[in-house]
C-alpha cells in the first residue's frame, strides 16, 4: 500500500539553526501517529513542513501522491503546494478561528472560498461537520463566546470540511484549561475511530498510549524512538526518551498527589 | 424558606444594580447641564450685553442679528459642498492608504520605498501649500483643475499619507495565526487578503477614518483660498467682506461647522458601536 504521507531527507534551519535533520518518514492510510518530545525539539516544526507554513530546506515531501521538493519555485510549485494543503487539514495550539465569522461561517469559509461549493452544499457539509464535534446548537456563535474546548472542536471540523485525506493536529489541548481538554479528545478519538489518518503531536501521553498505532519521540531534530505505544512507552531503548518519559511521570505523580 | 433567600440575593443584585445605573444618569445629567451652563455664556459672550457696575463698563460682543438672518441661507447654502469635498477626498485618501499600507508592509524594496517616501513628502509640506500647489502651480505644468478637482486631490492625497498609519497598524494587527489557518485550508494571498485580513483591519479602522473625516470637515475650509469652491467659509468671507460684517459672517460659519462636527460625532459613535460587536 501506498503510504499517505512520504517524506525524504527533510532538514529545516532557523537561521543557523538546524531544527530538523535529515529526517525520512511516512504515514500509512488510516494510522495514527503521535509525536513526542520537549519543546524545542522540532516536533512542532515538522508537522507545520508537511503542509508548507514552514518552507523546508533540503529533502522531499510527498502528500496523497503529490510530490514537493524543497528549493522548488514557480507556478507548478504552487500548484502542487496548494493541492497538499487540502489533502491536509491543521488544527492549531491558538485555535486560529475567524473571529469575524460565526462557528459555521468559519466552518464553510473553505469549502465556499477554495473549493467555490455554493452556498447551499456548503452549509450542509458545514453543519455536518459541526454536528460530528457536537456543537451542532453553537452555529451560530461567534468564537469569542465559545470556551476554548468548544473553540478548538470547531477549527476541528473547519479542518474536516476540507475533506482532508489527513489531520495534523498541534498540540491540540495544551492551550486548554484542564477540564475542557477531555470534549477535545473525545472528538479526536471518534476520528480514530472513522479511520482517519491522524498526525498528532501531545502532551497527552494517555490519549497516545490509548489510540496511537506509532509512537515518534523526538529530539534536536532527529527522531530518537519509534515505535508502538508500548514499545516506546514501556520499554524505551534511548536513554533520552527514558529520562523524558521519566520526568512526565514524577510530573504527573506530582500532579496526582495535590 | 430556600425560596426567600433566593429572591433576596436577586433583589440584593438588581439594587446594586440600579444604585449603578442611577449613579450613571445622575453623572449623565451634570455632563448635560454643564454644557447647557457653557453654552449659555458662550451665547452671552455674544450678546450684545451692555450694563454699568460700580462705575464698571461691562460689555459682551453685539453681533448685527439682522445680518445674521438675512445671510445665513447662502452661508448654509455651502454646507452640501462641504461635505461632498469631505466625502471625496476621505475616499481618495482611503484608497491611497490602503496602497500606502501594503508598501508600507511591502518587501520589495523599491515599493516600500515609494510607500514611505510618499508619506515623508507630503506629511513634510503643509497642506495649504499642497493646494495651493494644486491649483496655481500646476497650471504652469499646462494642467488645469477646477478649485474643486484642486481640493479633492490634495485633501485626499494629503490625508492619505496620514491615513496609511491607520491602515497599516490594523492590518498588522490581524495575528500570524489568522494567516496560517487560511492558508491552511489552501487560501491564495489575494483570498487571504480579502476574506480574513481586511474584514477584521476594516473593524478597526473604521473608527479612526471616522475621526479623520471630521477632522477633514474643517480642513476643507483650507480649499476656499482657491477662491472657486463655493464651501461655507468661502460664502461666509465674501458675504463678510461686501457688507463690512467679517465678525457675524464668520460667527455664522463656526457654528455650522461645529453643528456639522457634533452630527458627524454621533453618527461616528453609532459606526462604532457597531463595529465593536461580536468579537474580541
Amino acid at each position: 500500500m501506498q503510504p499517505i504521507v512520504d517524506v525524504h531527507h527533510l532538514d529545516k534551519y532557523f537561521g543557523r539553526l538546524h531544527v530538523l535533520k535529515d529526517i525520512s518518514f511516512s504515514v500509512d492510510t488510516a494510522e495514527v501517529v503521535c509525536i513526542i518530545g520537549r519543546s524545542g525539539s522540532g516536533k512542532s516544526t515538522f508537522l507545520r513542513c508537511l503542509n508548507f507554513l514552514e518552507t523546508p530546506d533540503h529533502g522531499s515531501i510527498s502528500v496523497d501522491g503529490v510530490v514537493v521538493n524543497a528549493n522548488e519555485s514557480g507556478r507548478s510549485y504552487h500548484r502542487r503546494l496548494h493541492a497538499i494543503r487540502l489533502k491536509t487539514g491543521m488544527v492549531f495550539q491558538a485555535f486560529n478561528l475567524f473571529p469575524h465569522m460565526t462557528a459555521l461561517e468559519n466552518v464553510i469559509e473553505g469549502p465556499i472560498t477554495v473549493k467555490k461549493i455554493n452556498q447551499q452544499e456548503a452549509v450542509e457539509i458545514g453543519k455536518s461537520n459541526l454536528e460530528k464535534v457536537g456543537l451542532a446548537d453553537k452555529q451560530d456563535e461567534y468564537p469569542s463566546r465559545l470556551s476554548g474546548g468548544q473553540q478548538q472542536r470547531v477549527a476541528i471540523a473547519r479542518a474536516l470540511a476540507m475533506q482532508p485525506r489527513i489531520m495534523l493536529f498541534d498540540e491540540p489541548t495544551s492551550s486548554l484549561d484542564p477540564e475542557l481538554i477531555a470534549e477535545v479528545l473525545d472528538v479526536m478519538q471518534q476520528l480514530v475511530e472513522d479511520g482517519m489518518t491522524m498526525l498528532i503531536v501531545t502532551h497527552e501521553m494517555g490519549f497516545a498510549r490509548n489510540f496511537a498505532d506509532r509512537v515518534i519521540f523526538i529530539d534536536e531534530g532527529h527522531f530518537v524512538e519509534e515505535g508502538s505505544p508500548n514499545q516506546v512507552f514501556s520499554e524505551p531503548q534511548d536513554q533520552r526518551t527514558q529520562i523524558f518519559l521519566n520526568a512526565l511521570k514524577r510530573f504527573n505523580q506530582a500532579d496526582n498527589k495535590s | 424558606m430556600k425560596r426567600t433567600l433566593g429572591s433576596n440575593l436577586k433583589n440584593q443584585s438588581e439594587l446594586i444594580e440600579e444604585l449603578r445605573k442611577r449613579q450613571q444618569f445622575r453623572f449623565q445629567l451634570s455632563v448635560y447641564l454643564s454644557w447647557l451652563g457653557l453654552l449659555i455664556i458662550l451665547l452671552f459672550a455674544f450678546s450684545g450685553f451692555e450694563a454699568q457696575f460700580w462705575g464698571i463698563q461691562v460689555r459682551t460682543i453685539k453681533l448685527d442679528f439682522q445680518f445674521i438672518r438675512r445671510h445665513a441661507p447662502f452661508i448654509a447654502g455651502g454646507i452640501g459642498l462641504t461635505i461632498l469635498l469631505s466625502f471625496f477626498s476621505i475616499i481618495l485618501a482611503s484608497c491611497l492608504a490602503f496602497l500606502g499600507a501594503l508598501g508600507r508592509l511591502s518587501k520589495i524594496p523599491l515599493v516600500y520605498a515609494l510607500a514611505t517616501f510618499y508619506i515623508s513628502l507630503i506629511r513634510g509640506t503643509p497642506l495649504l501649500l499642497q493646494i495651493i500647489f494644486f491649483y496655481l502651480g500646476l497650471p504652469q505644468l499646462g494642467i488645469r483643475l477646477s478649485g474643486m478637482t484642486a481640493g479633492i486631490l490634495a485633501l485626499g492625497i494629503n490625508y492619505g499619507a496620514y491615513m496609511t498609519e491607520i491602515f497599516r497598524a490594523g492590518i498588522q494587527s490581524v495575528g500570524v495565526g489568522q494567516r496560517e489557518a487560511a492558508l491552511a485550508i489552501g487560501m491564495n494571498q489575494r483570498q487571504l487578503m480579502q476574506r480574513i485580513v481586511l474584514p477584521q483591519a476594516i473593524r478597526l479602522v473604521i473608527p479612526p477614518i471616522g475621526n479623520q473625516f471630521i477632522a477633514m470637515l474643517k480642513d476643507t475650509a483650507l480649499v476656499s483660498v482657491t477662491g472657486f469652491v463655493w464651501e461655507i467659509l468661502w460664502r461666509a468671507q465674501k458675504q463678510g467682506r461686501a457688507y463690512f460684517r467679517n465678525l457675524e459672517a464668520l460667527f455664522i460659519a463656526a457654528i455650522f461647522y461645529w453643528i456639522l462636527t457634533i452630527i458627524f460625532s454621533l453618527i461616528q459613535g453609532r459606526v462604532e458601536a457597531y463595529f465593536a460587536k461580536g468579537d474580541r
